[in-house]
């Protein structure tokens, strides 16, 4: 089978070449040991099919990022046939740089010419023949969001994958440095295995560059000390010679390689072009509009993903409730039915009701970015994000952690680099949610009066917001302290994006969400509805006891809400006996001792333990915290009754002994406290590393458990208690 | 092209425009430069500066791309007038 791999620039419009060329036969996936996409897929060609790799996209291949390192490693594979090179037209020249650094492989060469149609407007005439002759392999000119050329460009790949030889031209360095390039090569050819690995040239050329991984390949070489005493002495004679170091040189000559190529293929008509994405920016980065441009932009994004996406959600939790409560009526009771009904029922709901905001965040998302808006929105807010330590590209994650942490997080792979996601992942979760903000409400509720209350939910906001900052800048200062990685960033022109790619990169998303972050909190809930209802369930005498009283109350011939309504809390109270003795409640008991000082300042609670177990429920899914209270002070949260709250607030209110400082406390604990399982499933998919995902509860936890402290300690000083 | 009137990039106003005599950045940031079309003799046009001052707007070679003040700085220029 024919191997290709699709090379480019990003925003070159490579990935919708990629899907013109496969279809929809194509995989996602990540490259081995990273997060970054790996996505192939084949067409049919007489031959047998024809595999299409899609490099990621990147402006050279010395190496330097995870994205660089996966490109430049793979095209030098043996397995790789055949380089298409994917060039944006209107861009020709720095486009061309990784081109020369292509050829310098030695592989036979492909070249699409995309947005043709933008090189038009732009005024710009590409003379296709001359420049296939000066790049020594076929150009085909495309416009991929129409699909124009793809046949051309596949009958392209199948010959130049015929042909036997190729003739790709390499860059002309100068006599100086050609001089040194030569007697550099000459050393290495002394390592036949290195001189197999590389091609020479290429691997001289990097080294005159210093690029990390190149000069670890040389080091592991018999004539690593004859190649590194060789390369030394020609970078000082270059040094002093051309008044440059090698990396200057390389970059000099490859641009003026690229200068004088461009010069000889395009030329400049002088009609006057509409600057359409210059009309665009003019509002968009506009000093004073700019700013209320992108959050009249960020609130469309949360309405669309969050208040429309609950709509599916509500009917996907309807359906689970249906299906949860038709188990319930007709399964006999029992473990069996209880892991059903209570443990996966629950548990695959949780995991598709996050589908809808998924698909949705990330459709917006790659609107954003497709049409290179994503690429202002950074510009924009870079200085206030800088200042804490992160990138302007992590201000969206972070607003969308205030809907959901869970597809929040996965928005960060809009961020290139590993640090600079790596820190915008490890505080997200520090954003409060709407799943807390229900909690906040049933308890602010209870303790303070309405304006009170709402000022402590809107204060736990931006306590969320303040944290995040302060962690950025501490990890930024201390954990990846290492070298700023450059925001050289390219604003690409203004382009409609294409309808199909959005689609399907939102069915992607949604897919890989299902398969990878799916089966972590699948288990998860399983094991933590183990841990909440045993050894309980199992009790054979608690059952048949609730059977005789139901079926006691049931001789009584009540009228019939009467009767609902003391099956019920017989049920609850069932229910409580089996939570409250649970494994889960055990370490709720066990750990209420290290909550104490937050929870029970002066020792006179018997029930804190309760909230500790409801912040181990809290694990699963922040949503599952008000239920759970409700099952444990065997009061539900049903409706309010004459202003009075449910009672469940009643309950915590006149039982549970918080007072409103330690109420408090308790809201800041559950804002900070780790991160549910949604949220550690989708780290460990992004950070691919459970040690990341153990990081962000522990380190959680800590600062919960100090804010919370700090809470009581500061309202106790004020005279509350 | 002397030493005397060259200033860095971050120093430029909107609307400048200039050629690179130097980078002065090392590592990862010194590379990415040179990658990105900073080279001896490139001509660039600052365009505009972000809404909070930083980071600015450019066009080098034929296309758009921000920087933060402070790589900037590690940009010597000449400026035209």
């Amino acid at each position: 089978m024919t191997t290709l791999a699709l090379a480019g620039n990003p925003n070159c419009g490579k990935t919708t070449i990629f899907n013109a060329l496969t279809g929809s036969r194509h995989h996602v996936g990540n490259w081995p040991g990273v997060t970054v996409e790996r996505r192939s897929g084949t067409f049919e060609a007489p031959g047998g099919p024809v595999e299409v790799v899609d490099l990621p996209g990147t402006y050279s291949l010395s190496a330097r990022s995870e994205d660089e390192r996966i490109a430049s490693q793979y095209v030098a594979e043996p397995e790789v046939d055949l380089i298409v090179n994917v060039l944006d037209a209107s861009n020709l020249e720095r486009n061309l740089y990784l081109t020369t650094q292509l050829m310098e492989l030695g592989k036979p060469m492909v070249f699409v010419l995309n947005m043709m149609d933008d090189a038009g407007d732009k005024g710009l005439k590409i003379d296709l023949i001359a420049l296939g002759q000066l790049l020594g392999g076929p150009v085909v000119p495309t416009v991929g969001n129409r699909e124009e050329g793809i046949q051309e460009l596949k009958a392209a790949i199948l010959k130049a994958a015929a042909a036997s030889s190729t003739h790709l031209p390499s860059v002309n360095y100068g006599p100086d440095m050609e001089g040194e390039l030569a007697r550099i090569q000459q050393e290495i050819n002394r390592d036949e295995e290195l001189a197999q690995a590389y091609p020479p040239r290429r691997l001289a050329l990097m080294l005159m560059e210093r690029v990390p991984h190149a000069v670890e390949q040389v080091a592991r070489s018999h004539a690593r000390k004859a190649i590194g005493a060789q390369v030394e002495a020609s970078l000082t004679f270059l040094e002093a010679h051309l008044g440059a170091d090698g990396s200057n040189l390389v970059a000099e000559g490859r641009y003026g390689f690229v200068h004088g190529l461009v010069e000889e293929v395009v030329e400049r008509t002088d009609r006057k072009h509409a600057d359409v994405t210059g009309r665009i920016d003019a509002f968009l980065t506009h000093r004073y509009l700019g700013i209320p441009i992108f959050i009249a932009i960020m609130i469309g994004v949360y309405t669309l993903t969050f208040v429309l996406g609950k709509v599916p959600q509500d009917w996907i939790a309807g359906a689970f409730n249906w299906l949860h409560g038709y188990a319930q009526a007709h399964l006999p009771a029992g473990e069996l039915s209880s892991l059903l009904v209570d443990g996966i029922i629950p548990g695959v709901g949780a995991v598709i009701v996050f589908v809808p905001v998924i698909m949705l965040l990330m459709g917006c998302i790659a609107f954003l970015e497709d049409t290179g808006y994503m690429a202002r929105a950074a510009f924009i807010m870079d200085r206030l994000m800088h200042l804490m330590g992160l990138h302007g590209k992590s201000f969206i994650p972070l607003i969308m952690g205030t809907g959901c942490n869970v597809p929040a997080v996965q928005a960060t792979r809009t961020i290139e680099a590993r640090e600079d996601r790596f820190i915008t992942i490890l505080v997200t979760p520090l954003v409060s949610c709407s799943a807390r903000l229900q909690i906040y409400i049933v308890i602010a509720g209870t303790f303070f009066p309405p304006l009170q209350a709402a000022l402590a939910i809107l204060g736990m906001h931006f306590l969320g917001f303040f944290l995040a900052m302060a962690m950025g800048k501490l990890l930024r200062t201390t954990l990846f302290r290492g070298e700023n990685a450059p925001f050289v960033m390219e604003l690409p022109p203004y382009r409609l994006p294409v309808f199909k790619s959005t689609c399907i990169h939102m069915w992607e998303k949604g897919s890989v969400f299902l398969n990878r972050a799916g089966t972590v909190i699948l288990a998860g809930s399983t094991l933590v509805w183990f841990l909440s209802h045993y050894p309980g369930i199992a009790n054979r005498t608690w059952s048949s006891e609730l059977q005789a009283q139901q079926a006691s109350v049931r001789t009584l011939n009540l009228p019939h809400e009467e009767q609902a309504s003391r099956l019920e809390a017989l049920e609850l109270a069932h229910e409580s006996r089996v939570v409250n003795s649970s494994l889960a409640a055990r370490f709720g008991k066990l750990m209420e001792p290290t909550l104490a000082p937050i929870l029970d300042p002066y020792h006179t609670r018997t029930e804190a333990w309760k909230d500790t177990v409801a912040l181990t429920a809290g694990f699963v899914a922040k949503e599952i915290v008000v239920s759970t209270m409700a099952v444990i002070h065997q009061a539900p949260e049903g409706e309010d009754h004459g202003g009075k709250g449910s009672p469940l607030q009643e309950a915590l209110k006149t039982r549970s002994g918080l007072t409103p400082l330690t109420a408090l406390a308790f809201m800041v604990f559950i804002l900070i406290y780790t991160p549910c399982l949604g949220t550690v499933g989708m780290i460990i998919k992004e950070t691919r590393s459970l040690l990341w995902a153990g990081f962000t509860i522990v380190y959680g936890s800590a600062l919960a458990w100090l804010m919370a402290w700090f809470t009581v300690l500061g309202g106790h000083a004020l005279g509350f208690m | 092209m002397s030493q005397f009137n060259s200033k860095a990039l971050s120093d430029l106003q909107p609307g400048a425009e200039a050629v690179v005599t130097e980078i002065l950045a090392t590592g990862k940031i010194r590379h990415r430069l040179l990658e990105m079309g900073f080279i001896r003799g490139a001509r660039l046009k600052v365009e505009k500066l972000a809404p909070m001052g930083d980071p600015m707007e450019l066009v080098i070679k034929g296309y758009h791309l921000s920087l933060r003040r402070e790589e900037g700085q590690c940009i010597l220029v000449s400026e035209e007038s």
